[in-house]
């Protein structure tokens, strides 16, 4: 695997800079039964197309970032910074 | 064997000769002379031995791409010695051969042997009866492969990488590819060319590596080029393939005799080396380049008694006839020609592989019998002969009446006729069932006449055969060199030296390397026990936590409760997943409001700050996250005297008041700022101390000379089992949660909302399948870990961590057995090698339970 | 609240991380002493004569100055500051080759955060002099990469 990766902070690199953190998943709201939270902890879509998942720049700028990426040809569409957190 | 007339593009020097060794004795060579050419010269006509049936094999391509002359060449094996430089003092051995060149013992298979190894012969054979595997194994071991590797050698070669950004790299410095470069060159891009053979070409604005091969195209413009002992990873905006095309041996009987030859390869012995490869020639090809051979043939003084071409002549049998394996006539269509030289050829095979692997489709031209490449995928382009462009070819027909398809594997027609009858109809089993194309040229010589004898077979077209995938490398590579320098990147503590000089055995503990004792961890426990000891924490990993946010923040994230902890407190926590498994654990202290000090495992402290990251990218909270694992080195001094010994060191107040149990302070220790962490991970009276880490030796200095004994891993490991503290990830595993682990109060299920609560809110209603306790062993055994604890004959448990304690005199450890068992005193029995050992379960540490100690 | 003395280097005797891996060593000067502040959420405006910056993210900046500078630069920079001058290890070496058998970085993009001899490393580039700063618990690692690359450029 040697795609290049673009970090919205530093441009575009080797993907062996990053570590790969899964597809993003949505957490439950409310109080999930057994079943519910299994989903949640254990089945991912794992599509065979473009896929939004978690990206961590370990080598880089140790961003955490969102990619949306074609998983049938690893072009990554469009990388995104989580929305800037609340500061005082 | 004289030269012929110097010729105006020889790459000899005749004023300069060399001497190396065939055979045990020496052969003459001009510098730039091949090995090969130089063997030649000195008369050598056969060069190896077949895979299969040995047959004597010669001079073919003289250009790296058939397997006909390898040889060993300084005990490296499989050397193609048509494209190796001579040098001087090399030692040079043919290989694959049982007794010599001249009489291999081993040709008895092609004389005798044929009806007993035809295609796949060994998926039928060699399987009963069964007690002869052995034997049948070190048989084909013998005889199977090529050069023989040295099983008792060392890596003496040095190989490198390198790293290089261009805009565009070119494949082949050929005619089209130099024109490639030029042209980019002067349109101010970066280019890089690289050609297999070494390269004499000028270079005109760009860089040229030669002699080198591309062996893939991989994503991202990722091309991985071998020069030698060098790998240059290129990655380039562009990548132009310009490898031309392969000239084809035709397929008829007696197609592998020495003397047979590609045009090429005549070509070069005449134009490279000034050599006449034969007396008497017939020549057959079938396009213009080839065909010209015939005149150099003849400028050299060689014989041409036929020249044939194919386009309009196509012969329908050939048949070439030789003795001991050497050429000396060819029938065509029943013409008789006496020669020792038959120029062969078919329609050259553009060498696609590099643009298939990149993407690029492929298809049959059946105007031109040849496959070529389309569909060029983005960044990708093609120039010269390897696009199709071959000037004016026709077909020829897939075979002249029988001989070797694949001379690399001594493949035949006939063994790709019985491959079809017996059902493996595809191409890419038949490839896998015959061979063909498997051997040391890969197909370049090959993967064509297959797939067109196939169709013929089958009565098929050669599209609807296809091709099979192409696939990295693309020319054969050392595994040294894609291993390149063998580098693991180690984390070493600021008091790494200090372990090394005091005698430590150092080991690995994930990246990090520790000192696992100094000699003797028994005295180091007694040291820690009865007086004082200090070890290295240093890997501990330390998280700064700080900002508005940051109680609300660790209570999201632990099950713990960390936002009623004090400012000058510290805490036990456990951190957990979604699924209530445990991740990691390690200690929380307060050192103000809005400021919180973490520490987690040593091998856990990367992916825990990870995981702090990933959640706050989620939440979005006004928290800072600092990875202060490396800035901050901490020993530990734990001990009966740990109280007296720091009071030595600073004039802070140390005092049982000043300082209790669990209290987080800042202090100056040794005239360095520390911030003092009163735990109790050994059970005794205990101080971690934190500070900046290039101050460690002064510190760790200090200490031990005020009298505290270094202890390492293994004495930690024994104090901490007696106090029955866990370890995350030797006593909890992927599935272990904090209620099974027995540390129920970590859980404060009355807070809204933390990571893991619905799993362990799960987990509690559900009730145990097996529980975390301490054991202690009834007899002087040390069960290893892992060990299987078994009750009432059932497998029921296992070890997880035990040791000798030399203070409680006896074995000790913890284990996972289920809920019923996990009673004060019940009795369990665990398998030691092959014997069952008695033990009892204990609840409570087995050293100072009330903890009186450590709170002293 | 903290000032979080312990965890910077102060008065005491102090080690670099690379004092003993390079002894002997040619051709690597040792930069892990530097003062190195990390500036979070805010420009560090100008910096004084002597310092530098290595921008690491939009939001985070690496301000390099000389040791003895350090105190007195922490106290002015705005936004959140965190002494890294402990966590850091720094090497000075000279020459394209080098760092093209160290990284694949593009070099001519530098300043940069990416991998170098197998580590997270923060590079910059003074025609052909690099620096390149990474945690200093790597620092034996690293310079024994860097020593056998040089040997085999040698």
């Amino acid at each position: 695997m040697s795609f290049l990766l673009p970090c919205p902070h530093c441009g575009p690199r080797d993907v062996n800079e990053f570590d790969y953190a899964g597809e993003v998943t949505t957490r439950p709201t409310g109080t999930p039964d057994v079943r519910e939270l299994a989903g949640y902890v254990y089945f991912r879509r794992n599509v065979a197309g473009v896929q939004r998942e978690w990206w961590h720049h370990r080598f880089g700028c140790d961003a955490w970032f969102l990619a949306e990426r074609d998983t049938r040809t690893n072009e990554v569409l469009c990388t995104e910074v989580p929305a800037a957190r609340a500061r005082s | 064997m004289t030269r012929l007339d110097p010729q105006p593009r020889e790459r000899i020097d005749r004023s300069a000769e060399l001497t190396f060794s065939y055979r045990g004795k020496p052969v003459t060579a001009f510098d730039g002379d091949t090995i090969g050419s130089a063997l030649y010269a000195s008369g050598v006509r056969v060069f190896s031995r077949s895979f299969k049936y040995h047959r004597r094999r010669g001079l073919l391509c003289c250009s790296g791409a058939c397997p006909n002359c390898m040889m060993t060449v300084d005990g490296v094996p499989n050397v193609r010695v048509c494209a190796e430089p001579a040098s001087a003092g090399a030692v040079v051995h043919p290989q694959n051969v049982l007794g010599s060149i001249d009489r291999d013992l081993l040709s008895i298979v092609d004389r005798i042997g044929r009806p007993f190894t035809p295609v796949g012969f060994y998926y039928r054979t060699m399987i009963r009866p069964r007690r002869l595997w052995p034997t049948y194994e070190r048989f084909l071991r013998n005889v199977a492969g090529l050069g023989r590797i040295d099983r008792h050698g060392v890596r003496t070669t040095r190989y490198d990488t390198e790293h290089r950004r261009v805009d565009v790299l070119v494949v082949g410095g050929g005619a089209s590819g130099l024109r490639a470069a030029r042209e980019a060159a002067a349109g101010g891009e970066r280019v890089l060319l690289a050609d297999e053979n070494p390269c004499a070409a000028p270079a005109d604005g760009f860089d040229v590596v030669a002699p080198a091969r591309a062996l893939g195209i991989y994503e991202g413009g990722l091309v991985p080029v071998a020069a030698g002992t060098l790998l240059l990873r290129v990655r380039a905006r562009r990548i132009v393939i310009a490898t031309g095309a392969v000239e084809q041996p035709l397929v008829f009987p007696g197609n592998d005799l020495v003397g047979v030859m590609l045009p090429d390869g005549a070509r070069r012995l005449v134009e490279d080396f000034a050599l006449a490869p034969g007396d008497r020639a017939v020549v057959l090809a079938a396009d213009d380049r080839a065909l010209a051979v015939a005149d150099v043939l003849r400028r050299a003084g060689v014989d041409v008694v036929a020249s044939i071409d194919l386009r309009t002549d196509e012969p329908a049998k050939i048949e070439a006839a030789g003795r001991r394996g050497r050429l000396h006539g060819v029938t065509i269509d029943g013409a008789h020609h006496d020669c020792d030289l038959l120029v062969a050829a078919g329609t050259p095979q553009p060498a696609y592989s590099l643009l298939a692997q990149a993407g690029a489709r492929v298809e049959y031209d059946t105007s031109r019998g040849v496959f070529c490449p389309t569909d060029l995928p983005p960044g990708i382009e093609a120039a010269g002969r390897v696009t199709g462009a071959l000037g004016e070819v026709a077909p020829t027909r897939a075979s002249h009446g029988g001989g070797f398809v694949c001379i690399c594997e001594d493949v035949a027609t006939k063994d790709l006729e019985r491959a079809l009858a017996e059902g493996f109809d595809s191409i890419e089993l038949a490839k896998r069932y015959t061979t063909v194309t498997m051997g040391p040229c890969q197909g370049r010589l090959c993967h064509l006449s297959s797939i067109r004898l196939y169709a013929r077979l089958q009565g098929a077209a050669e599209a609807a055969i296809g091709t099979t995938t192409a696939r990295p490398p693309w020319a054969p590579v050392e595994l040294g060199l894609l291993a390149g320098r063998s580098h693991e990147p180690a984390k070493r503590t600021a008091l790494h030296a200090r372990h090394e000089q005091a005698g430590a055995e150092i080991v690995w503990t994930g990246a990090w390397k520790r000192a696992h004792s100094y000699g003797d961890a028994a005295a180091e426990v007694r040291a820690v026990h009865e007086a004082a000891g200090v070890i290295d924490v240093s890997t501990l990993g330390k998280l700064l936590v700080t900002g508005p946010d940051a109680a609300a923040f660790l209570e999201r994230l632990y099950p713990n409760r960390f936002a009623d902890l004090k400012p000058g407190r510290v805490r036990y926590g456990v951190l957990s997943t979604d699924a209530g498994r445990i991740m990691d654990d390690g200690t929380v202290a307060r050192l103000g409001e809005e400021q919180y000090y973490v520490t987690t495992t040593s091998t856990g402290s990367d992916s825990v700050h990870g995981w702090f990251e990933w959640w706050n990218a989620s939440w979005g909270m006004d928290v800072e996250i600092v990875n202060l694992t490396g800035a901050v080195a901490a020993v530990n001094v734990a001990g009966p005297n740990a109280r007296d010994l720091l009071a030595q060191a600073t004039s802070a107040d140390v005092s049982r008041e000043a300082l209790p149990y669990l209290a987080a302070r800042e202090a100056t220790v040794a005239d360095v700022p520390c911030l003092i962490l009163r735990i109790g991970f050994v059970g005794e009276l205990g101080y971690e101390l934190h500070f900046a880490s290039p101050h460690a030796e002064h510190l760790w200095d200090t200490l031990v000379g005020l009298g505290a004994t270094p202890f390492g891993l293994e004495a930690q490991r024994i104090l901490r089992l007696e106090k029955q503290h866990i370890i995350v990830g030797q006593d909890t595993d992927s599935e272990s949660n904090v209620l099974d682990a027995q540390m129920p109060w970590i859980v404060k299920f009355d807070k809204d909302d933390f990571v893991g609560k619905w799993a362990l809110e799960h987990a509690r209603a559900r009730g145990p399948r097996e529980l975390l306790v301490g054991f202690e062993m009834l007899d002087g055994v040390v069960p290893p870990e892992g060990s299987q604890v078994v009750r009432e004959g059932r497998p029921g448990g296992r070890v997880t961590s035990a040791r000798w304690s030399e203070r409680l005199e006896r074995g000790i450890g913890l284990a996972w057995v289920p809920p019923e068992h996990a009673r004060e005193d019940a009795e369990l029995e665990i398998r030691v090698d092959g014997r069952l050992e008695h033990a009892r379960v204990r609840l409570q540490p087995f050293y100072d339970p009330d903890g009186s100690q450590l709170r002293t | 609240m903290s000032e979080l003395a312990f965890i910077s280097p102060g008065a005491a005797p102090l080690v670099s991380p690379l004092a003993r891996t390079l002894a002997g060593a040619a051709g690597i000067g040792d930069l892990s002493l530097l003062g190195k502040l990390e500036v979070r959420n805010a420009d560090p405006g100008v910096l004084p004569d002597g310092a530098s910056l290595i921008r690491i993210s939009p939001e985070r900046v690496l301000v390099l100055c000389p040791e003895g500078e350090r105190a007195a630069l922490k106290d002015v920079l705005p936004g959140f500051v965190v002494d890294l001058t402990a966590a850091l290890a720094g090497i000075r070496v000279e020459g394209e080759p080098l760092l093209r058998r160290l990284t694949d970085l593009d070099l001519d993009r530098l300043p940069a955060a990416g991998k170098v001899a197998g580590v997270p490393a923060l590079v910059t580039r003074d025609g052909e002099r690099f620096d390149i700063f990474f945690a200093q618990e790597y620092g034996a690692s690293v310079v024994e990469l860097v020593r056998d690359v040089q040997e085999g450029l040698a």
